[in-house]
């Protein structure tokens, strides 16, 4: 191994000049930087800043078309994945990759040279066992992946790739599915590695505090080139935005204080099973007004799916009742509840919000194929909706080359920003926003959060989930963390403290002061 | 692959152009065309001459046309079956099954007028025949919403259970026209009775008037697809059922939908083919071998993609060649099944070549950089 030798502090992985060029793009533009022994190098850019071509790169899933990889001095030539993964470079994705109804040793062992025909899981659980008490990694070795929570799931690609040598660890995002106190465990892991000499560098889109927090050193891309690359003490959260972004960004929306008017949502008691047929949702009760942001704090899988559901008619609950606007839709359909003036932007914008292979027209049509201004005698006026696609593109700057597009051409962002409108200039009663900033950048998230103040502005309720507590705290009218299918409380947004929702979302009850 | 200074290589595409499917499509069939004459020439005939019969009776001969234009038509029929389901991303694997329904539910509408009993009958022939087109659009489709249901509800795989409709249908039609069959004919045989001359379909230059519907079915179902709002709701539950489910289109809806249309297809192509088929106007003793002929709707419907006014060429091919094939086999002294042969090496050629559809053979300068590129999205 090319590593061997290396001493902290020596320059383990180095790029020089590396260009990668699409159709149309240049993704990376004559990259350079280095990564040393024991250190934590955190690459920060926004979407399509080039962040996912260059660890690509470095993972052999693409050529460079210039430019050279010196690993331990040695100019590299990765061909493939297997090529990095003998180099000792591991790569942790930002969607797992785990066969979800294997056990874990099973799954950290998978693929591994020395697993050879016949499994010896004693001995690799001797091994990664060494492995997790050496980071402080806990987890279940027989548990099956589909039982594990996203912070666990994360724990076992590490191990994955740690337990094949991996020296250099990439890691993709490391935190976009954690709770807090997970996101702080896994922090103190990495501390860990990197204390052991690993070499760790996480791609991060935003969550600045945490490259604050962890890294070393961070190197700033903007399209496709580096625009900074600093020790980390001589970074601000509001210097590293302004580079990210190339301009000032409102970090912190201020909660607009709206008048409050009567009672949209009502909810009663409202129950639901998982697909799994477990209780997944609880009996909760709340109301939300006009002109109010009603924010669910949690973890994912704590019953935020169900409820939404239930709320959107996609789910029978098992007893409840809803009431939109003084009328009792607990049974409607969901297309009737569409008509009633629902707005629904669900968590998945790729397999549920939007049809891959159909153009933008027909995106846009899913939320108006039902709507008599858009159709004649059940022909769909496709002219019509053509018009509102081109305005939708235009007023909400979907980046896009027509609207005859195909959905798929879209970034997510872009995408996610279509959806939105389409939607919106529905003008819902209801505006119901489902983890609606996951995985966007900064410009996106900025844009997706300000739309949802205009939409309360404009006199409708808004129910928020999402699993990002400072995303919650800087909206919200009420705060409500959820755990276990229960609400833990309902608090209104200026009264909030952040530690405490923090614990109510892993189920825990601070003795606040509240 | 390296010829000369350039190098063959393999790349997905990005998109398909309708004319490009046509132009694969076309290649293909010459292909299966070239493929088929290694048979003709095995049996010591000249493929040249093999195939100037077999398009010469099938598109140009007095007799052999009309033979052709009516497989055209139950070849269409079967293929709509196909087509709406599968733009509902659902396979419907049940036109056979379908079309048997359709034929008998024909001959119950006769049966019930006493057309078995009685010579004369009271009715009007043009109202008995009205009903004979209602009873086997309604018979298939019944048959059709046996699997729509089942799916939409319960998520039931429809092509299972379409295919086991098959093998139902099929013993139930032979109970009905067999020995002390309802439907039997007086005289024995293994068919049905026979339908009076006043109950043919009317011929239009020996052509039955059910082109018209079925051609008229093509454009309706073009304009569906393309503009109307159930259309829109069809596709886009083919394309992402999810999605469409979000969007407030029901899951159990359009399963059934598409499964009563499409069934309802496959019903007037049994009534086509045993009540308006020059010379049959029977449920023949060979309706097994119909029955067969019937999945080339699935074939036609993929190759046309769909799209409900490519299937009239594709179907036009199909019908043809069955039927030119069949004379060849006669007249040239082939053995027995060379119709079927052909078919189905037009099949399985035209599926290789969808291949085409996804990826394509570039050619590019040797040396470039970019030879040995791993794996690239």
């Amino acid at each position: 191994m090319l590593l061997d030798g290396i001493k902290r502090g020596e320059t383990v992985l180095e790029t020089k000049g590396i260009t990668k060029r699409f159709p149309g793009v240049v993704a990376n533009d004559h990259i350079d930087f280095e990564i040393k022994a024991g250190e934590i190098h955190a690459i920060l850019g926004e979407n399509g800043a080039g962040k996912t071509t260059l660890m690509n790169i470095l993972f052999g899933l693409y050529q460079p078309d210039e430019g050279e990889i010196l690993i331990g001095g040695k100019s590299v030539r990765l061909r493939s994945p297997l090529d990095a993964i003998d180099l000792g470079i591991g790569m942790v994705h930002q969607h797992r990759k785990l066969v979800s109804a294997h056990s874990v040793i099973e799954n950290i062992i998978l693929g591994h040279p020395n697993a050879g025909k016949i499994l010896d899981l004693k001995k690799a659980e001797a091994e990664i066992n060494v492995l997790c008490k050496k980071y402080g990694f806990k987890v279940d070795f027989d548990a099956k992946i589909w039982q594990l929570s996203e912070g666990e799931k994360q724990v076992v690609e590490i191990l994955k790739v740690l337990y094949r040598g991996a020296e250099i660890l990439i890691l993709d995002e490391p935190t976009s599915a954690l709770t807090p106190p997970e996101t702080e465990k896994l922090l103190a892991s990495i501390q860990a590695m990197s204390g052991d000499d690993l070499a760790i560098v996480p791609f991060i889109t935003h969550k600045l505090p945490i490259v604050l927090a962890i890294s070393d050193r961070v190197t700033v891309l903007r399209r496709g080139k580096v625009v900074s690359s600093m020790p980390t003490e001589q970074a601000t959260e509001k210097s590293l935005a302004i580079e990210m972004v190339g301009r000032e960004v409102i970090f912190r929306i201020e909660r607009v204080k709206v008048e409050r008017g009567p009672a949209i949502l009502e909810v009663e008691n409202l129950s639901a099973l998982s697909d799994k047929g477990i209780l997944a949702l609880d009996g909760v009760s709340f109301s939300i007004c006009e002109g109010e942001i009603f924010g669910i704090a949690g973890i994912s899988g704590n019953g935020q799916q169900e409820l939404v559901e239930a709320l959107a008619g996609l789910r029978e609950p098992e007893n409840g009742t809803v009431i939109l606007d003084g009328q009792d839709i607990t049974t409607s359909s969901s297309l009737e509840r569409w008509q009633l003036g629902l707005g629904y932007i669900p968590s998945d914008r790729i397999d549920v919000g939007s049809i891959a292979d159909f153009s933008l027209i027909e995106n846009t049509a899913m939320n108006y194929y039902f709507d008599e201004k858009y159709s004649r005698r059940g022909a769909l006026d496709y002219g019509k909706i053509r018009a509102l696609t081109e305005e939708i593109i235009s007023e909400y700057g979907v980046a896009t080359t027509s609207s005859d597009s195909l959905a798929k051409t879209l970034s997510g962002g872009n995408l996610q920003k279509l959806i939105l409108a389409r939607v919106l200039t529905r003008k819902p009663r209801l505006v119901i926003a489902d983890i609606p900033t996951q995985g966007l950048d900064i410009g996106a998230t900025e844009f997706v959060r300000n739309k949802l103040v205009e939409a309360k502005e404009a006199g409708a309720c808004v129910l928020l989930i999402s699993e990002d507590l400072d995303e919650i705290l800087s909206l919200s009218d009420w705060v409500v963390p959820i755990y276990e299918g229960k609400f833990m409380d309902i608090i209104p947004g200026d009264k909030v403290k952040r530690e405490s929702v923090g614990a109510m979302m892993a189920g825990l009850h601070l003795e606040a002061e509240i | 692959m390296k010829i000369g200074g350039y190098q063959l290589k393999l790349e997905q595409r990005v998109s398909l152009a309708g004319w490009q499917a046509a132009l694969t499509s076309i290649l293909a069939i010459v292909v299966a065309l070239l493929l088929f004459s290694l048979l003709f020439i095995f049996a010591g005939i000249n493929p040249i001459i093999a195939y100037q019969e077999v398009f010469t009776y099938a598109f140009a001969n007095q007799f052999g046309l009309p033979l052709t234009i009516n497989r055209f038509i139950f070849l269409l029929l079967c293929t709509f079956a196909f087509i709406i389901p599968y733009r509902a991303g659902l396979w419907n694997i049940g036109m056979s099954g379908q079309f048997y329904i359709g034929a008998l539910s024909v001959y119950a509408v006769l049966f019930a007028v006493g057309v078995k009993s009685f010579n004369i009958i009271p009715i009007s022939p043009v109202i008995i025949i009205l009903f004979m087109l209602a009873a086997a659009a309604l018979g298939g489709a019944l048959l059709g919403a046996i699997p729509g249901y089942l799916k939409g509800k319960y998520n039931i795989n429809e092509i299972v259970v379409t295919m086991m409709l098959n093998f139902i249908t099929f013993y139930f039609v032979s109970f009905m026209i067999k020995e002390g069959g309802l439907f039997m004919n007086p005289g024995g045989r293994g068919e049905s009775f026979e339908l009076p001359s006043s109950l043919q379909a009317p011929l239009i230059s020996n052509v039955p008037f059910t082109i018209f519907i079925a051609l008229g079915i093509a454009f309706l179902l073009y304009y569906m697809f393309a503009k109307t709002r159930i259309g829109y709701q069809i596709r886009a539950y083919g394309k992402n059922p999810a999605a469409a489910e979000y969007a407030g289109i029901s899951k159990h809806k359009i399963p059934l939908l598409v499964f009563i249309l499409g069934g309802a297809l496959a019903g007037l192509a049994g009534y086509h083919y045993f009540a308006a088929f020059p010379g049959v106007y029977k449920i023949s003793r060979n309706y097994g071998q119909i029955g067969d002929l019937a999945f080339y709707g699935i074939i036609c419907g993929l190759i046309s993609q769909g799209n409900p006014l490519a299937a009239i060429p594709v179907a036009l091919l199909f019908g043809g060649l069955s039927v030119g094939g069949r004379l060849v086999q006669g007249k040239l002294h082939m053995s027995f099944g060379v119709d079927y042969a052909l078919l189905g090496v037009l099949m399985i050629t035209l599926v290789a070549f969808q291949f085409f559809y996804r990826y394509k053979f570039v050619f590019i300068k040797a040396g470039k950089e970019n030879i040995d590129v791993g794996v690239s999205n």
